[in-house]
């Protein structure tokens, strides 16, 4: 193309028409562009931009950034405990999963290990926040297809489980729930039982999805054979989450590098061969069950297990009588002054985790400051967002919501 | 024990007797929930939600427990709480020293709790609320008065308490709280 | 004194502008506000919600249509820079009136004397009148000059094609029966229980489905899919030209509900229009107006089960399925005539 504008080497812009201090773009003949968001109803903080010719889609362009929030540089200027509160913001509905693997890498630095009480009560709070999650993608994919029922139903059953959240954390969405060296909360009492009576539910409402939104023969329509990620696209792209395990690649960060206590629990990865938006609901149904059998033996080993304490002794055997008092008659495990002025030794720490939408990565380095010298992050739907340009194409205007949905796309987790 | 990947199908497509089977089911549980709704909305002013004890809330100062350390400042991850230098006479000693408080901002504060956990005597706490309204934004910067005391919950005068019970048939259901002095 | 009064009632009572304005405006508009409040709460029922509820606690909420069409009212009316703006004004306002007109050429009764237009043809005309407002849908998307309306317009030109010949041909199959296009011969054959979706419920059902296409109801909302087109042809329209465009979606629907009374429904049967303007006109409209009401709520209903189809699959159910249905119900209605059930 001869009208690209470089600066230095790097594409930056097209100037097709030669117009004086403008961008400009010829598209084909007989294409019509249409701009997808970010105001519009069917996207989210995100465009796409699409060329269609007639009904049918030749070209999809996925625009990011609008929700970026430089969350990788306002870290370095905040100790290291602010960046929990901070980081939660990527994902609120998803807060443990997208926390935990900042909290592990800094645990990592500082060689420690978080007690086992902790980690059962991570991986509890990760799995209500996984099913959380999945919900509220299915009201969004509900309404894109205009399922209103669909929309309605998952946001009214995931406030069961940010009830419960609510009741172990003590706030609804972004719970800050895991530290340094283990949890701030124990598990409050009566709570297992509660637990145990919404796994019962989830398990029959799960039913009622089935018949009116999955089984229903418009949402098959409108699904099977849309979107298809072919295995070997999907491994290409990076892709990852559920849309990969969809398209028949067994990789789940809980099976290939299991953290916390999920080697010590028996659960299924559903994985399915389609590879299109039907298989990529189905999956995430499937994952719905197996969270539910992961929550149930979680339930029954807190119920096995006397309170211990849950920091780690590092801060917990200096900790004042006052606050082991406390922790006797409420579970709530009050911080040391050492977490505001805390220094991390020096050096550099990877860890990842499977959240809803797929696998988070951190890269944490350390100069041995009260401070991160540098955090790089590597979000699930960073990674998804690609697969826009790719498989849009060649479908219908129509396919586009339908995509867009079961993608189950986030933009604040991929601007960051 | 780890986990296991399963290999999973979806549903074959069928034929036309199973698509008529799906309209058939979808309408069914239409109708179901038609004549039994099975709803637990909040009719919010009307009803307002009594949180349990652990939410957190608005948070409030005792003064006299606090011990002018300034963790609460200084963990604050969006600096909402700040240390602000006040007279204070000691009562035992009758001396007037210079020392820190904290006041908070709620314009900035997220409500994560690290200062009510970080505080070494207990002199921070949440009450189990946290839709108080502010008229500006600037009555929303505390002074230390204010943050001493309770916020106004207006919720509390114009409607009657309810909590959320997990159910297994409903999922959530209102229960109403009874308050004191009402009869059961 | 008297004499003034009874002109006064004569010149309402007379046929063609009662139809017109009463039968055909007014009392739609009341069952329209009243099935939009009930589309309303039973999607809400459905979906575990409560649905309107603070304009008027005492009676559900029942008030806040009427809200809403004051909001409407108050609204600015913006018309953009960009657009034409004779046919974008004129287009809503057309389709508004030419979806209410195919009621002149519907019989409410048996009584000649209380017949707007001689009704030999009354099923032709209606079906062609029925048929033109959607060019104006076209014409308003047109007009609007923006994508997501141009796209919104097409679509509906799109589904009018695949809707018009299968309504069309399901309404004329109970003229096969009867061998005749007077819908007053099609509702008295009808007598007793041989109402015409007993005799020919393919006929029916492609009508249904056809009702359903014609005035975007789920799963059909193609046209006005917000998570594709905004709202369709309708996207640069505010205030009360909007609540127009909507508005007359829903009026439409309610005449084709009373067609589908009329034609598949039994009309005002089980009663037999008596003398007078209470028992030979009043009663008959009010039984087929509840036919008609009973039948949009069916329609409202389907709102809180389906998604919508996507654009090709519409077409597809309308020329794959729905056409040869019409056909066959045609067809059943010939094989009936020449059995000579009725």
């Amino acid at each position: 193309m001869s009208g690209i504008i470089r600066t230095q080497g790097a594409q930056v812009g097209f100037n097709d028409l030669k117009l004086p201090g403008m961008w400009s773009r010829k598209i084909g003949k007989d294409l019509y562009e249409i701009f997808i968001g970010p105001q519009h109803p069917g996207s989210g903080h995100m465009r796409i931009v699409i060329r269609v010719d007639g009904d049918v889609i030749v070209e999809a362009d996925p625009d990011m950034g609008y929700v970026h929030r430089t969350m990788e540089k306002l870290s370095e200027v905040r100790t290291w405990i602010k960046g929990i509160p901070l980081f939660e913001r990527m994902a609120i509905h998803d807060a443990c999963n997208v926390t935990l693997p900042y909290v592990r890498a800094v645990e990592k630095l500082m060689d420690i290990e978080a007690p086992e009480r902790a980690k059962y009560l991570r991986v509890l709070l990760c799995e209500i926040n996984r099913i959380a999650a999945f919900l509220y993608g299915f009201g969004i994919f509900g309404v894109f297809l205009g399922h209103s029922t669909m929309y309605m139903w998952p946001f009214g059953d995931r406030e069961v489980w940010v009830e419960l959240a609510e009741w172990l954390t003590g706030a609804r969405l972004t719970h800050s729930y895991p530290v340094f060296g283990g949890v701030r909360r124990d598990v409050p009492a009566g709570f297992t039982d509660a637990l145990r009576k919404a796994i019962r539910y989830m398990r029959k409402r799960l039913e009622d999805y089935r018949k009116i939104f999955v089984d229903n023969p418009v949402i098959r329509a409108r699904l099977e054979g849309v979107g298809v990620i072919p295995k070997n696209l999907a491994i290409e792209l990076g892709i990852t989450g559920p849309n990969l395990r969809a398209s028949g690649v067994k990789y789940d960060v809980r099976l290939n590098h299991p953290y916390e206590v999920y080697d010590q629990l028996d659960f299924e990865i559903p994985v399915f061969q389609e590879g299109d938006a039907y298989a990529r609901v189905w999956q995430r149904v499937e994952e719905i069950k197996q969270s539910l059998n992961i929550l149930e033996q979680v339930a029954d080993w807190l119920d096995k297990h006397p309170r211990t304490p849950i920091l780690h002794d590092k801060f917990w055997k200096t900790a004042p009588p006052l606050y082991k008092k406390i922790f006797e008659e409420t579970g709530r495990a009050k911080l040391g002054a050492v977490y505001a002025i805390m220094k991390v030794p020096a050096g550099k720490a990877y860890e990842r985790a499977e959240t809803a939408r797929g696998e988070i990565s951190y890269y944490v380095e350390s100069n041995g400051g009260n401070k991160p010298y540098r955090i790089r992050i590597h979000s699930a739907s960073a990674r998804n967002a690609l697969v826009y340009k790719y498989i849009v194409p060649g479908h219908r205007v129509m396919d586009l919501p339908a995509i867009y949905g079961s993608i189950d796309y986030f933009p604040p987790e991929a601007d960051r | 024990m780890p986990a296991k990947p399963v290999s999973k199908q979806v549903p074959s497509r069928g034929g036309i007797f199973s698509k008529f089977k799906g309209n058939i089911e979808a309408i069914a549980i239409g109708v179901k929930f038609f004549f039994n709704p099975q709803r637990f909305t909040l009719i919010y002013p009307k009803e307002y939600i009594k949180l349990k004890e652990g939410y957190r809330g608005f948070i409030v100062l005792r003064k006299d427990k606090c011990i002018n350390c300034g963790s609460c400042a200084r963990i604050c991850p969006a600096a909402a709480m700040r240390l602000i230098r006040l007279p204070f006479t000691d009562p035992k000693t009758g001396k007037t020293r210079m020392k820190l408080w904290p006041v908070i901002n709620y314009n900035r504060c997220i409500f994560c709790g690290y200062c009510v956990d970080v505080c070494p005597t207990e002199a921070l706490y949440h009450v189990p609320y946290h839709d108080v309204v502010y008229e500006t934004m600037d009555v929303m910067d505390l002074d230390l008065e204010e943050f001493q005391k309770e916020p106004e919950w207006d919720a509390e005068k114009l409607g009657l308490p309810v909590k959320y019970v997990v159910d297994e048939k409903m999922g959530l259901v209102k229960v109403r709280i009874k308050e004191e002095g009402e009869k059961q | 004194m008297s004499g003034i009064l009874d002109a006064i009632i004569k010149i309402i009572t007379w046929p063609p502008l009662w139809q017109l304005v009463v039968l055909g405006l007014l009392i739609p508009l009341g069952v329209v506000v009243f099935i939009l409040w009930f589309e309303r709460k039973t999607a809400a029922r459905v979906q575990r919600r409560i649905g309107p509820y603070h304009v008027s606690p005492k009676i559900a909420g029942g008030l806040q249509l009427i809200a809403d069409l004051m909001r409407y009212m108050f609204q600015e009316v913006i018309i953009p820079k960009t657009v034409d703006k004779f046919p974008f004004i004129v287009a809503p306002l057309a389709a508004l009136i030419l979806s209410i007109v195919p009621v002149v050429a519907i019989p409410f009764t048996s009584i000649e004397a209380y017949f707007p237009i001689d009704m030999s043809y009354s099923l032709i005309i209606s079906l062609a009148l029925l048929t033109l407002s959607p060019l104006f849908i076209i014409l308003s998307g047109w007009a609007s000059n923006n994508k997501f309306s141009v796209i919104g317009g097409m679509r509906e030109a799109y589904l009018i094609t695949a809707y018009e010949l299968v309504a069309v041909l399901a309404f004329l199959s109970a003229g096969a029966i009867t061998g005749s296009f007077n819908l007053v011969d099609i509702v008295e054959a009808q007598s007793g229980v041989k109402w015409f979706i007993i005799l020919n419920p393919l006929a029916f059902a492609a009508a249904f489905i056809g009702v359903l296409l014609s005035t975007s109801g789920f799963p059909f909302e193609i046209a006005e899919s917000e998570h594709e087109v905004v709202a369709g042809a309708f996207t640069e329209y505010s205030g009360l030209v909007y609540g127009m465009n909507m508005g007359a979606a829903y009026l439409k629907r309610m005449i084709f509900s009373i067609m589908i009374a009329v034609v598949f429904l039994g009309g005002w049967q089980p009663y037999t229009p008596g003398e007078g303007f209470i028992a030979g006109y009043l009663v008959p409209s009010i039984v087929i107006l509840i036919k008609a009401t009973v039948l949009m709520m069916i329609f409202s209903f389907f709102r809180a089960v389906y998604g919508r189809y996507r654009l090709d699959q519409a077409l597809d159910i309308a020329w794959k399925i729905l056409f040869p249905l019409a056909v066959l119900g045609f067809g059943l209605g010939l094989l009936e005539a020449y059995l000579g059930i009725i």
